[in-house]
């Protein structure tokens, strides 16, 4: 699709997005807001700040700079100067998920074998009961 | 391609009842599922800071202790919302932003916290804590940045509105019964007084915005914006930053002049470039979102004319921007926040609420006069987050008796509102959006806990009909 730079399909058409016919699988708007959203320096700035924020433990940071500029990540030649946070967010965020994933299948299927006493301590209604309100 | 007059405004009617239905439906739910009979812990908020309710008082006294609680927590609603005036006349604004952002993040991690803690207490999920707490911080985190402070996927923000709307609404329906419905009786009328009355709050928050060509810190949501025409392209890279999507009210008796005041406001030339120069397809882009939006503003419905009249009934708010000196940083939903305890969190809501101007547009709904006026007839709807929590606070309570008291409770709210987007064609200007729709909630309640509910339930049980 990227190496056909005149056609348009349905969906672009209906979001207005056309491929420009002058530059090559160029892309109209960065974000899926479309023409609402950002774009130009802006939209790299964000996606900068995006990037880096999600390092605070924000993965969900990540996950937001993807889906916003969905449509960098899906032409390929589009927009270098952000799709390189996006692509960069996108695989911090699927590792992260990855990694948070693990932990709590292992918590939830473990229980008690696995963990031992532990378990109790660690699983968010039994420390309500002890901490929460009565 | 032209869309029908049809089409527009219902597509921004739908624009603003879906969120409310949708918080609404939201709230029901976690009643139904968590607190179906009422809360069994009394959750000590200033409401209650006079009267506890205790279920052996007798009618009189809980009505008296319902009303001196109502009436305490209006004047603190009120005082808040002076206070909030205050410091937007001052120019305060940091403080108000950081204000509000602590706030937005104190509901979505605390009352959210205690909510999710809640749900999986009910539903038995095995999660720990250290994955609890992760989500929980990040989920109020990117919250608060994309209520507040960056830009972000329209429909995260909108959600993230609703979310929080949902969870003081929450909260709210934990007071007791007769408080309850005094104080959306008190917050009704307290409502009509501060918006229309000339000294109230949210009239002087209005006027001021007005006066100052300023954006109103309040918490609103925005539908989608919906765009007049074929947007070409963005301009090329080097030339002009994304505009700041602040948004600007004017009255509509002060239509602003093309020319005036334009020196330091990037967005309104543009806008001007979008009325003058029609061929340019450029100048339009600098302008995101072009349409002019409807407002309602917290309990205000701001009434506006539409373009040659058409879109009467919506108040249109141009959504210009400012030369701001961040791009990121931008006001598209200012907030005026909540407290850390519930009745200075409603009271900023409902502070801020009123605050919607409407963009005053000459009527002659010719597209090249006004800015923002003639940008189409479709505009995005804009709605107080007060008035989404209010409304379900009542269908909250109304969840905890019966089912059908919810239903009748959100066909009434529905039906006020759009009773009261009538009255805003009308009158044209800004309303209040909380009596009409909370009267007849209230009365529809009554009437079906008392009467409807009675007969249909005999009726089915002598398996006459149903």
């Amino acid at each position: 699709m990227e190496g056909e730079p005149v056609q348009t399909t349905a969906a672009d058409t209906e979001w207005g997005r056309q491929t420009d016919v002058s530059s090559a699988g160029s892309l109209q708007w960065p974000t899926i807001d479309g023409p609402l959203g950002v774009y130009n320096e802006e939209a790299v700035k964000l996606a900068k700040s995006f990037y880096y924020g999600g390092f605070l433990l924000l993965p969900l940071l990540w996950f937001v700079n993807c889906f916003y500029f969905w449509p960098v990540l899906q032409h390929r030649e589009a927009e270098p100067l952000i799709r390189r946070y996006v692509v960069k967010s996108g695989i911090g965020c699927v590792l992260f998920s990855v990694v948070l994933l693990a932990w709590a299948l292992t918590f939830a299927f473990g229980g008690e074998r696995l963990f031992g006493s532990y378990w109790k301590h660690l699983a968010i209604f039994d420390i309500d009961d002890k901490y929460g309100p009565a | 391609m032209e869309k029908g007059i049809l089409e527009m405004v219902g597509g921004e009617i739908i624009g603003i009842v879906s969120p409310v239905s949708i918080c609404m439906l939201l709230v029901v739910l976690l009643v139904h599922t968590l607190t179906p009979h009422g809360s069994s812990t009394s959750v000590a908020t200033i409401a209650m800071m006079i009267y506890n309710e205790q279920p052996n008082d007798s009618f009189v006294e809980k009505f008296k202790g319902g009303l001196l609680n109502a009436i305490v927590f209006v004047c603190i609603v009120m005082l808040v919302t002076f206070v909030l005036v205050g410091l937007f006349y001052f120019r305060f604004t940091k403080c108000l932003r950081v204000y509000m952002g602590f706030s937005a993040f104190t509901v979505l991690a605390w009352m959210g916290g205690i909510v999710a803690v809640e749900l999986i207490q009910f539903f038995s999920i095995p999660i720990d804590i250290i994955t609890f707490a992760i989500c929980l911080v990040n989920f109020a985190s990117v919250g608060v940045m994309a209520v507040f402070f960056c830009r972000m996927p329209i429909v995260l923000t909108q959600g993230y509105l609703v979310v929080i709307g949902m969870l003081v609404a929450f909260w709210f329906t934990k007071l007791p019964e007769w408080t309850t419905w005094i104080l959306l009786v008190a917050m009704a009328i307290y409502d009509i007084v501060a918006v229309l009355a000339p000294g109230g709050p949210l009239n002087m928050l209005v006027e001021l915005a007005i006066a100052r060509d300023e954006d109103i810190p309040a918490l609103i949501y925005e539908a989608r914006p919906v765009l007049p025409r074929q947007i070409s392209g963005p301009p090329p890279m080097s030339s002009s930053p994304t505009p700041a999507r602040t948004r600007r009210w004017s009255n509509r008796r002060a239509p602003r002049n093309p020319g005036v005041g334009r020196g330091n406001s990037g967005s309104n030339s543009a806008l001007d470039n979008l009325w003058t120069s029609n061929g340019q397809p450029t100048s339009l882009i600098t302008e995101p979102p072009l349409a002019p939006e409807v407002g309602i503003i917290g309990s205000r419905l701001v009434s506006s004319t539409g373009d040659a009249g058409m879109l009467n009934s919506i108040s249109t708010v141009v959504a210009g921007h400012q030369a701001t000196e961040s791009n990121v940083d931008e006001d598209t939903v200012p907030l005026v926040s909540h407290g850390t305890n519930n009745s200075s969190t409603a009271a900023a809501l409902d502070g801020m609420e009123s605050g919607m101007h409407f963009q005053g547009s000459d009527q002659g709904g010719s597209e090249s006069e006004d800015e923002g006026l003639g940008l189409g007839v479709s505009g995005a709807v804009k709605l107080g987050l007060g008035d989404f929590i209010f409304y379900s606070v009542l269908v909250g309570r109304a969840a905890m008796y019966d089912l059908m008291t919810v239903y009748a409770c959100y066909l009434a709210i529905i039906g006020g509102l759009g009773a009261t987007l009538i009255l805003l064609a009308v009158w044209r200007r800004a309303l209040p959006a909380l009596p009409i729709s909370i009267t007849l909630g209230v009365v529809f309640y009554f009437l079906t806990r008392l009467i409807l509910d009675p007969f249909v339930v005999d009726l089915a049980t002598h398996l006459i009909v149903f």
